[in-house]
């Protein structure tokens, strides 16, 4: 595969505050890339300078290897779908995908042919004539994203393109725009905080918190092998414990020894440990490798979610068994359901579900989101 | 409750446009008076475009206008989009404020101080006059901006930011950003600033008064200046016509705004495209005139000499209603006398002291003026006057001797006279016995009580009851002016009431039946007096006298020339013209001892104009109004207010 973007060493500071710490990242041709992270972590700031609205403070910005820091965006073969679409409001559907052909001043059946092979990309054929202010929020979308993809970028820039739309609406536009990239083969680098969004769509995700990057990797990768506390708690929800790695493939914590499937550690070294709700297996209390009491249930229609108190530390556990609250359980895990991670900044900050509860995550979500704003 | 509130809205209406309405009848009304409908007629239209002078001071006001908006259109918009630009807010919040300022700012403040400054900077520069075209073009973009900038920056924040990057992103350069998306977003905005800009310069009066130069002379100050004598019925027609220019301005200003984005319904859409089109096409229209316009300003300023005349508002027989053009005709006297071109540039003032004051700013350079006798006497002591070389004013041989030797000159060394005129009695012999006439006791005659009208001002007021009195109108002992306010005091439950310029109206439509006012003006009151009114006129023994004469300012640049200007005002064809144009009594013998004259004006008017001339000097020596001194001049306006009160 072909680099088409690389970042090298990219620092940026609004008033002193760093917003972009060295980041180094490569992009691949044809590839889904997101990059996800909470409200300021950067990943608006990385867009923004791939765009090249923003100039960074030091570091490098490379596009098909040649150094692209002092192009204006103009000058840049690389197209945005802005966060709230920033459709030209003078100007109708059709105006509005033909303006940068226009601009360049391309002829005019020229022109006809391909925002209509658009029109038909995005599945807007008799629209031509509207007012993009009469649109709805998902056609307004599809018209940002037929009038950035009209100039055939080598790539297209998204920034929370979702966020605005509702829950069911966002998910089909999540599918449309997959189907979209795979037509197109255009490199979309996809900025988002929904992890969900991030998971299902990409090929490669790429962490972000504190203008770092935490890790890049496919889904599954980011999912199941998270490199630090921060991402295995973005990602989904995880059990975090103190852990010490007695020698390759054994660690112990909660004063049990667990086999496991990770070895490269020092002896005796601490670590993290990572296991998800979904991977431990409720046993009779005998026969548990852990011993605990269920402390909550609540049902969530595929499985229960329950919090069991195990010396002191509350496990999330997802199960379809149901089990009341009080009643004494053992925990099962299997080798492969542990995933080790070495101690990092983010050790001891998350994983904890002692103070969890559903309502506060959502508390929390919404005020990521007006943030971002 | 319905119906009431439809009656309220009725009558908000009625006061909204009944003055309107009134304007727009009268502007077709075939006949002077404002009592009188006789029938409609487009008189007044025909007579508006056929004065030169008024059309001159339209197009004037219209280049400014058109000139001021575009400009003050483009400067506003580039300062918006600046300030929307300002990262910092507290800068921001701040240009914001400063630049609302001058809105606040009264007109007289912003009019006084951008004076000043063009005087300082005149001088600095080392320049005669300071003040011209230019100046009053700086001076009305400076008060057009706020509102550009206030009508354009909304818009700015009401847009998208992303609209701009979205543009560059899709491969727009900055300036084609701007161009493409920015300035259509903000389009509404910046239409509206400029018709905003545009009606405000247009009907601007005390800037402009203020900043108005040599010769360049605008609507509003050519009708302000009309007070010498009353607005003439073309001022309506003209006013009617600019009423319905900006009603569709605004009409047009509106139908934008309703077209703009976000509003319109999507079947509208092709519609505002062509009009787009359209408004860009007026808009393109527009910026060429008016540089052409300006180009012909530039290019058209005249290698020829200039000669400028001040003089007061309609007080020349200027080609309007058919009579002969003084201005032009000296143009081409002075090419086939002296062989050269010659330019007059004419403006006009309304009142001797609006004349003394832009005299002695500095700001600007007259050759000609024609103040009258208590200024020349003020203006001679204060040396603002140059002595005449009469060797090339030859004419002044025509002044009759009657008035030669005044107060005001008394060696006949600065002034040539121009006019003079008198107070009188007007009254209606309809309703008055003719036997109680004569003298000043018909005003206080009690037969006629609440048909009497009196000046309203101080001055022309306490001097009917003085020289009925025989006191000295002249007189600083404050016993005599109390006296005479005690007279005054005892004829006030007489009167109707205290007028100054709706006298005509009273009096032509036989509402009021005993006034005393001006020689001149009763004949214009005679031409549209009502068909049960005879109106007739006296002058009382002891009366005022008053003179208007010609006089070289010291700022004249162009003596040689003024005095031939001067010169020729006295020949036959141009002073015949002029006295009968203007109706007040002619000092010069070739005119009133013209038969073709006398028989114009009728024997009426021939008898009341030109009484005993033997003792005009004498008469006009004892009676005429002098210079007051402080202390005197305050107790009037005491005692007048005194009268007032009561």
């Amino acid at each position: 595969m072909r680099k088409i973007i690389e970042l090298k060493g990219v620092s940026k500071a609004y008033d002193g505050q760093v917003v972009l710490d060295h980041i180094n990242l490569d992009i691949y041709d044809n590839e889904f890339v997101t990059l996800l992270g909470p409200s300021g972590c950067g990943k608006t700031t990385t867009l923004r300078i791939i765009a090249g609205f923003e100039q960074p403070d030091e570091g490098q910005v490379f596009f098909m290897g040649e150094d692209i820091a002092a192009l204006p965006p103009h000058k840049r073969n690389v197209n945005t779908v802005f966060q709230r679409y920033a459709l030209f409001p003078h100007l109708n559907v059709y105006e509005n995908i033909a303006f940068p052909l226009r601009v360049k001043k391309a002829h005019g059946d020229e022109i006809d042919t391909k925002v209509r092979e658009m029109l038909r990309l995005v599945g807007l054929q008799g629209f031509e004539k509207r007012s993009v202010t009469s649109l709805s929020g998902g056609q307004q979308q599809r018209v940002a994203i037929a009038r950035a993809l009209v100039s055939q970028p080598k790539v297209l820039l998204l920034d929370e393109p979702l966020s605005a739309l509702d829950a069911k609406l966002r998910k089909d536009m999540q599918a449309e725009l997959h189907k979209i990239q795979r037509a197109s083969g255009i490199t979309f680098i996809f900025v988002t905080h929904d992890q969900e969004e991030a998971l299902s769509m990409s090929d490669t995700v790429v962490v972000m918190s504190e203008g770092l990057i935490q890790q890049i990797g496919t889904p599954t990768d980011i999912y199941n092998e998270p490199q630090n506390a921060f991402v295995a708690d973005f990602i989904g929800e995880s059990n975090i414990l103190n852990g010490i790695m007695l020698e390759d493939r054994k660690v112990k914590f909660h004063g049990h020894v667990f086999e496991c499937v990770d070895s490269g550690f020092e002896k005796n070294e601490p670590v993290d440990v990572v296991v998800r709700p979904e991977d431990v297996d409720i046993v009779p209390e005998e026969k548990g490798m852990l011993r605990g009491v269920v402390t909550s249930v609540t049902f969530l229609g595929v499985h229960y979610e329950i919090i069991v108190d195990v010396q002191g530390f509350k496990w999330m556990i997802q199960t379809t068994d149901f089990c009341a609250v009080d009643s004494h359980i053992g925990l099962f895990i299997e080798p492969d359901a542990i995933q080790i991670m070495h101690k990092s900044k983010y050790s001891g900050m998350f994983g904890d579900y002692s103070s969890f509860s559903n309502e506060f995550d959502e508390l929390s979500d919404a005020a990521a989101e007006v943030e971002e704003e | 409750m319905k119906t009431s509130s439809k009656i309220f809205t009725a009558l908000i209406l009625i006061f909204l446009f009944a003055p309107i309405v009134i304007l727009l009848v009268f502007s077709f009304n075939a006949s002077k008076s404002l009592s009188v409908m006789s029938g409609g007629s487009l008189y007044w239209y025909r007579e508006l475009f056929r004065d030169a002078e008024t059309l001159g001071a339209v197009r004037n006001t219209l280049v400014l206008a058109i000139s001021a908006a575009l400009i003050s259109t483009v400067m506003g918009t580039a300062a918006a989009v600046g300030i929307h630009r300002l990262r910092s807010k507290a800068v921001r919040l701040g240009y914001e404020q400063v630049t609302n300022i001058p809105m606040t700012n009264p007109d007289i403040i912003t009019g006084i101080s951008l004076m000043l400054m063009f005087v300082f900077v005149g001088r600095l520069f080392g320049a005669s006059t300071s003040l011209n075209f230019w100046t009053m073009l700086i001076a009305h973009i400076t008060f057009c901006l706020p509102y550009v900038i206030l009508q354009v920056l909304p818009k700015l924040q009401q847009m998208d930011n992303s609209l701009s990057e979205a543009a560059m992103d899709l491969g727009c350069t900055p300036m084609q950003a701007f161009f493409r998306v920015e300035i259509p977003e903000i389009m509404p905005g910046v239409v509206t600033g400029l018709i905003m800009a545009f009606t405000l310069s247009l009907d601007d009066f005390v800037i402009s008064y203020f900043t108005s130069g040599n010769g360049f002379e605008t609507l509003p100050i050519r009708i302000y200046n009309m007070t010498k004598k009353t607005v003439t019925p073309k001022m309506y027609a003209l006013s009617t016509i600019i009423f319905f220019t900006i009603l569709a301005l605004l009409i047009m200003s509106n139908l934008i705004d309703t077209s703009a984005p976000g509003v319109e319904k999507p079947l509208r859409r092709e519609r505002t495209a062509s009009q787009k089109k359209r408004l860009r096409v007026a808009g393109a229209i527009g910026g060429v005139l008016a540089a052409g316009m300006i180009a012909v300003m530039i290019i058209g300023a005249p290698d020829h000499p200039v000669l400028n005349v001040y003089n007061w508002g309609e007080y020349i027989s200027d080609g309007s209603e058919d009579s002969f053009n003084t201005i032009r005709g000296f143009e081409q006297w002075y090419k086939e006398n002296y062989g050269s071109e010659v330019e007059v540039n004419y403006t006009t003032f309304a009142s001797n002291e609006d004349m003394y004051s832009k005299i002695s700013s500095g700001a600007v350079s007259y050759d000609v003026i024609i103040p009258s006798d208590y200024m020349i006497a003020r203006m001679r002591e204060e040396g603002m006057l140059l002595p005449l070389n009469f060797d090339n004013i030859p004419n002044y041989e025509n002044i009759g001797e009657n008035f030669r030797g005044l107060y005001y000159d008394p060696d006949d060394e600065y002034t040539v006279p121009y006019t003079y005129s008198f107070v009188g009695v007007i009254w209606d012999a309809e309703r008055v016995d003719e036997e109680d006439t004569g003298d000043w006791d018909l005003m206080w005659n009690e037969k006629y009580k609440g048909d009497i009208l009196q000046f309203n001002n101080s001055r022309d007021a306490f001097a009917t009851a003085q020289y009925k009195l025989g006191l000295d109108v002249n007189d600083t002992d404050p016993e005599s002016w109390r006296r005479a306010l005690e007279e005054l005091k005892r004829q006030q439950p007489l009167v109707k009431s205290y007028v100054m310029d709706e006298i005509y109206n009273m009096m032509e439509s036989g509402e009021a039946a005993v006034a005393s006012y001006y020689a001149g003006d009763y004949f214009t009151m005679l031409d549209a007096e009502a068909d049960n009114v005879d109106l007739r006129f006296y002058v009382p023994e002891r009366t005022n006298y008053f003179i208007d004469a010609m006089c070289i300012p010291s700022c004249c640049q162009q003596k040689e020339l003024a005095e031939a200007f001067i010169n020729y005002m006295l020949e036959e064809e141009p002073a015949i013209a002029n006295a009968e144009y203007i109706c007040y009594g002619c000092p010069n013998r070739v005119v009133y001892e013209s038969e073709e004259y006398a028989e114009d004006m009728g024997e009426e008017a021939m008898e009341i104009l030109y009484p005993n001339l033997d003792v005009f000097a004498e008469n006009f020596n004892r009676f005429a109004y002098r210079n007051l001194d402080a202390a005197t001049l305050s107790l009037v306006n005491s005692l007048w207010e005194e009268l007032k009160i009561n």
